[in-house]
């Protein structure tokens, strides 16, 4: 039989950095999804502003 | 610089096996304690968070000093990771004490002034985050809480010597504690082991942390860029 305290303890510390690298991954890769995304809207806009008039 | 010299999937990957080696040792290879039996090994992660918890807020104390001297983000990003990171390290802290507590001494809490100066360190981390949190000012956001965090690490300070200046319930000092103080050589190797692993996953998520804060940063930095 496992002393009860034991298991909580280290099933609840465990719980909370299982909970919080999966959060930080979590916004780290929503993060790095809306840096890509301006990047390319910047790109698409400089190279559209930089389209010679036409005649 | 470090991305490359040492990758975040390869220290996440040395973490897990440090803290699987860690457990073996506290489940199989550590003797069980004579009075406590069981209950004691909660001592070996609770030290390590404990210690840790600690350290965080000597970074949030050293970043903050960095900010005022130098008015570097950097050192401004790194208080702020530690701040967050450490407050993780200090719930763990007050849900592992109270869990070892109550088989060692019959009682979950008391206010002694170990307890109460790390519960007081909680409670500081907490105003922490939330300062950095409601004050949106930028300039006065970093400059009210690099103070904050300087004024906090007193109680940092009190919370490590509070078993060395005053008789607590709390026990005594296993590291550096003088005459009478120790353990059994495994359960050392143990305690270090343990500390190691949770180490090395408090600096694997400071960087984090620290690379998120850049992220955003960046992001705010290209948006105002597309909006001009």
């Amino acid at each position: 039989m496992v002393n009860p305290y034991l298991f909580a303890a280290f099933s609840v510390v465990w719980a909370i950095f299982v909970v919080y690298v999966w959060i930080l991954s979590r916004r780290q890769a929503q993060l790095q999804k809306e840096l890509e995304e301006l990047r390319r809207r910047l790109h698409e806009q400089a190279s559209s502003g930089a389209r010679p008039p036409q005649s | 610089m470090l991305k490359k010299i040492f990758p975040p999937t390869i220290h996440l990957s040395i973490t897990f096996v440090w803290l699987v080696v860690s457990l073996y040792m506290i489940f199989l290879y550590a003797p069980q304690e004579a009075t406590m039996g069981e209950a004691q090994r909660i001592f070996y992660i609770h030290f390590s968070v404990a210690c840790t918890s600690l350290l965080a807020f000597f970074f949030v104390f050293l970043g903050s000093m960095g900010y005022l001297i130098k008015r570097s983000r950097r050192s401004d990003d790194f208080a702020y990771a530690s701040a967050e990171v450490g407050f993780l390290y200090c719930c763990a802290v007050l849900i592992t004490g109270p869990l070892w507590a109550k088989p060692a001494w019959g009682i979950w809490w008391t206010w002694d002034p170990r307890l109460t100066s790390t519960f007081i360190l909680w409670l500081l981390y907490i105003a922490y985050l939330m300062l950095r949190s409601y004050v949106t000012n930028p300039g006065r956001v970093e400059v009210l809480s690099a103070v904050f965090g300087i004024l906090g690490s007193v109680d940092a300070v009190i919370d490590y010597m509070a078993i060395r200046w005053w008789r607590t319930q709390h026990p005594q000092p296993v590291i550096a504690g003088g005459p009478g103080s120790g353990l059994d050589p495994r359960m050392w190797l143990t305690v270090f082991t343990t500390w190691g692993a949770f180490l090395c996953l408090f600096f694997y998520l400071l960087r984090q942390r620290m690379t998120m804060t850049q992220n955003q940063r960046q992001l705010v930095q290209l948006r105002r860029e597309l909006a001009s």
